[in-house]
């Protein structure tokens, strides 16, 4: 089946079997390995993309899914000046270990910094509770997500 | 400079970073293992699915290992292919390649093994609870004076039990290996803390057949916690001898629900005290522990996690007449192995849920009985061993102060008398060893290279890796600092077996305490040679010695000795300690435990670098959150978890403010942090819930359904 989508700004027109992983379209495929496989049922989201702008687990999507929409990966995402705040503040506050995870959290953290971005601990709790980070003890992140928001409201960006 | 970023934070954000799954080689082809799905049994037949052409898979079995098919471990009792007996669920018999991976899995999962079946133990209970079922050698300290017990001393006993812990690393374990028949030659790259582990595994299952194995890691290591530290020596055997068959380059990712069922966890554990009490003076007279642990189907490293564990059962308190006897137990589950702690986390959970039952029978609180009890300045362990500082007591005494302890016990004790709901703070206190037990590191001699080349760069060759606790980063700095050189004109290389010499395996809090003050020590040496000049004016001047490799082999102390057969003698040379509280609310209805707020103070020496290590205190607390509160497997479940559905760790929503502070910060020394922020935050949890409740439980996690079903017995 051929399936028609953007991807990072880029038109993609791609013959595949319509049940195969989105996933592997993005890792395999496509080529973009920034995109993490770790649980491969949608519980961890460090699979995390943004699917017409919405933070979608891309394990438990099909190729079928994506015929029609516009994705954007963890690639695009870092260049994008919200992300590259996000990058700079996580980066500044040293809360990335091992980072296998980091990818989705970015993606995660980008959706709610360009959504809402209001510097507030239990929403953002909310934003990356779809995440699952086994080294950091989430800490780190929140303290990162809270100075972008809070750099984000200063007008600093 | 005791902060610094972490250098590889930025590709690891942005995905540029390259996992072990985002290699790929020319001609590769995608390998998997085929395992067990049975407990206990004898392999009778295989039969492989008549609607593929078999004759495009690569297979292997025991029958292909041209060397031995005995993993090189401690105890060496662990093949790499199953024969004919199966001992575990999860044990593998089959390796199998393929150029589709999707294809590759759906022959795996239609390829049948018939057996006979034979009795399995799977229960941990059941495992732990039977004296009979030995498992290998008993470890004992035995500081018994013979004291007669006096009537009037308090008698307590506890059983404690820990379960089973996943490490459950977000990157699944994995492998490349490229055989080169002309060159007869073998390379590795994978996720491992180990390399020369791995590459003695590939070496002994290969025998003479390929001539050399070089072992280099992913350049992201997506965490590890000690499941990649002995598991990933079967992987590479088994990738290593599909590409050796194969003659092609063969990946082997585990999906995450095989992951979880075949690999290492954290040993489970049954751990006995008991204690006498003088009630006048308050001191523990007499202590007896049997400590036990549950090493699954074959020992592997397991010995090695009972001898620190039985070196932690004690605790930190100084107790006149004491009596350690450690066992392991065996039982149809996968051999669990090392995990953050090693043997540490269940010993700590132990003494500090007794020490807080002893407290409550004399009707004192937990902090004034500990203060009274613990280990200082000269006082001794029970292997002998001096005791030199009263850093345990000073990490008491600020995390009593730092959490306002006591205002908060006497408000929590009137809002209990009104509320449904119960709020509750715990205490607990210990120590972790630095490095390998006892003799280890002096078996081990670990080698450090340095190369300053012509540009005044300096690369360091070590094998430790960084999984994500920064090690890149970390000793890069340590000898920046020691040369008074620029970091970022330091740098630490790809760990590769080929290139650095064999620094140790990335365990037992070893890579700073150990390697970082090798590398250290190397570059102090260093820099006395630039007769006062700095590093980068002496390159410039003396263009001709460089580049030029320096070498350093770990020397012990002479004065640190220890006896392997009676335990006595300098278990660690040094202890990182600490000291935790614990705030939680109980909630009434739901029977949940909420954790609120958390408190640390540690010594861990000198931090090489503030941010990093205020991120391993975080980290290893929430693992221990969970552990107290949520991980387990459950039972008869073993062999039919899916991941993180059914396994489940800490989420953003559990986490709560955590507080922490690093004193004694102006010893030179750097000593061990890595797992003792996981050792202690159990009992906390659990003292806290006993504050809250009147309740002790024994045995973690403290779930819902654990706690509604003792308040329901108690009634």
């Amino acid at each position: 089946m051929k399936i028609n989508f953007l991807i990072n700004g880029n038109k993609q027109v791609l013959d595949v079997d319509p049940m195969r992983r989105l996933l592997d379209i993005i890792r395999e495929d496509l080529q973009l390995p920034g995109t993490k496989e770790s649980c491969g049922e949608g519980e961890c989201g460090a699979c995390t993309i943004l699917l017409n702008g919405e933070p979608v687990t891309s394990c438990l999507l099909n190729a079928v899914h994506a015929d029609g929409k516009e994705i954007q990966t963890v690639e695009y995402i870092a260049q994008q000046p919200l992300g590259k705040l996000l990058i700079d503040c996580y980066d500044e506050t040293n809360a990335v270990q091992c980072g296998f995870c980091f990818p989705g959290f970015l993606i995660a953290s980008y959706h709610y910094l360009k959504n809402d971005g209001e510097p507030s601990l239990e929403k953002i709790r909310y934003a990356l509770s779809g995440n699952i980070c086994r080294c950091t003890g989430y800490t780190k992140i929140f303290e990162s997500v809270l100075l972008a928001c809070q750099r984000l409201q200063a007008g600093k960006v | 400079m005791n902060y610094a970023r972490k250098v590889d934070a930025r590709a690891k954000l942005d995905g540029s970073c390259k996992f072990l799954d985002d290699y790929s080689y020319p001609g590769m082809i995608h390998g998997y293992i085929c395992y067990a799905r049975f407990h206990h049994g004898i392999i009778r037949k295989i039969i492989f699915p008549s609607d593929f052409n078999l004759s495009e898979f690569v297979i292997v079995d025991y029958k292909d290992v041209p060397g031995s098919n005995i993993v090189p471990e401690p105890e060496k009792d662990q093949p790499f292919l199953a024969e004919k007996e199966i001992l575990h669920w999860g044990q593998i018999i089959l390796g199998i390649a393929h150029p589709d991976r999707e294809l590759l899995k759906k022959f795996i999962s239609k390829i049948q093994v018939e057996y006979s079946n034979l009795p399995a133990l799977i229960d941990m209970h059941e495992c732990l609870d039977d004296e009979q079922n030995i498992f290998g050698k008993e470890i004992t300290i035995d500081h018994r004076l013979g004291l007669t017990i006096d009537p009037s001393w308090i008698r307590t006993r506890g059983i404690y039990y820990t379960p089973h812990q996943e490490q459950a690393y977000m990157e699944t374990q994995g492998m490349i290996a490229i055989y080169d028949p002309d060159a007869s030659s073998m390379f590795i790259r994978g996720t491992m803390q180990c390399p020369y582990f791995v590459k003695a595994a590939v070496e002994a299952i290969m025998g003479k057949t390929v001539a050399e194995t070089v072992v280099e890691t992913s350049e992201g290591i997506g965490g590890a916690f000690g499941g990649k530290e002995d598991f990933p020596n079967i992987i590479a055997g088994i990738a290593a001898l599909l590409s050796y068959k194969s003659k092609k380059p063969v990946k082997i990712v585990l999906d995450r629900s095989d992951d979880i069922i075949i690999t290492t966890k954290r040993h489970p554990s049954r751990v006995e005290i008991e204690t006498f009490t003088n009630p006048a003076q308050k001191t523990i007279e007499k202590m007896t522990i049997d400590y036990r642990l549950d090493a699954g189907a074959y020992q592997t490293l397991s010995p090695v996690v009972l001898a620190r564990g039985v070196l932690h059962s004690f605790g930190a308190y100084q107790v006149k007449d004491v009596f350690v006897r450690g066992r392991l137990l065996r039982s149809n589950t996968p051999p669990n192995g090392a995990f953050r702690g090693f043997g540490a986390p269940q010993a700590v959970f132990a003494i500090e849920s007794h020490i807080d039952k002893i407290a409550a029978q004399l009707d004192l609180d937990p902090y004034d009985f500990k203060k009274i009890n613990l280990l200082h300045s000269g006082s001794q362990m029970p292997t002998t061993q001096k005791i030199i500082d009263d850093h345990i007591s000073d990490c008491l005494e600020r995390v009593i102060a730092n959490s306002d302890y006591q205002r908060k016990k006497d408000e929590f004790a009137i809002y209990n008398q009104q509320n449904r709901d119960k709020k509750g703070i715990g205490l607990a206190v210990c120590f972790h060893g630095g490095g390998y037990t006892g003799n280890g590191e002096k078996v081990l001699r670990s080698k450090v290279r340095l190369r300053i080349e012509k540009d005044a760069r300096i690369r360091i060759f070590v094998v430790n890796t960084d999984m994500g606790q920064g090690a890149y980063t970390t000793l890069a700095q340590m000898v920046a600092e020691s040369l008074d050189h620029p970091l970022e004109l330091t740098s630490m290389e790809l760990p590769n077996t080929s290139r650095a010499p064999d620094s140790g395996p990335t365990v037992a809090s070893r890579t700073i305490y150990i390697v970082g003050n090798l590398l250290r020590e190397l570059a102090l040496d260093i820099k006395k040679s630039l007769a006062g000049s700095s590093l980068s004016t002496y390159v410039k001047t003396n263009p001709e010695m460089f580049p030029r490799d320096y070498f350093r082999e770990f020397s012990p102390d002479p004065s640190v000795t220890f006896d392997e057969e009676s335990f006595r003698g300098t278990g660690y040379r040094d202890y990182s300690w600490a000291a935790a509280v614990c705030e939680i609310k109980f909630h009434a209805s739901t029977y949940h435990i909420e954790i609120r707020k958390f408190w640390n103070v540690l010594d861990i020496g000198r931090p090489v670098n503030i941010g990093i290590a205020c991120g391993q205190v975080q980290g290893g607390n929430v693992q221990a959150f969970g552990y107290a509160l949520t991980e387990f497997f459950q039972k008869k479940k073993f062999g039919r978890m899916h991941g993180f559905t059914d396994y489940t760790v800490p989420l953003s929503y559990d986490i709560p403010e955590i507080f922490l502070e690093f004193i004694h910060t102006d010893s030179p020394l750097a000593k061990g942090l890595g797992e003792i922020p996981m050792d202690y935050p159990a009992a906390a949890v659990r003292n806290a819930f006993h504050n809250a409740t009147g309740i002790f439980i024994d045995e973690i996690p403290l779930t819902p359904e654990r706690i509604f079903n003792q308040l329901r017995n108690q009634k």
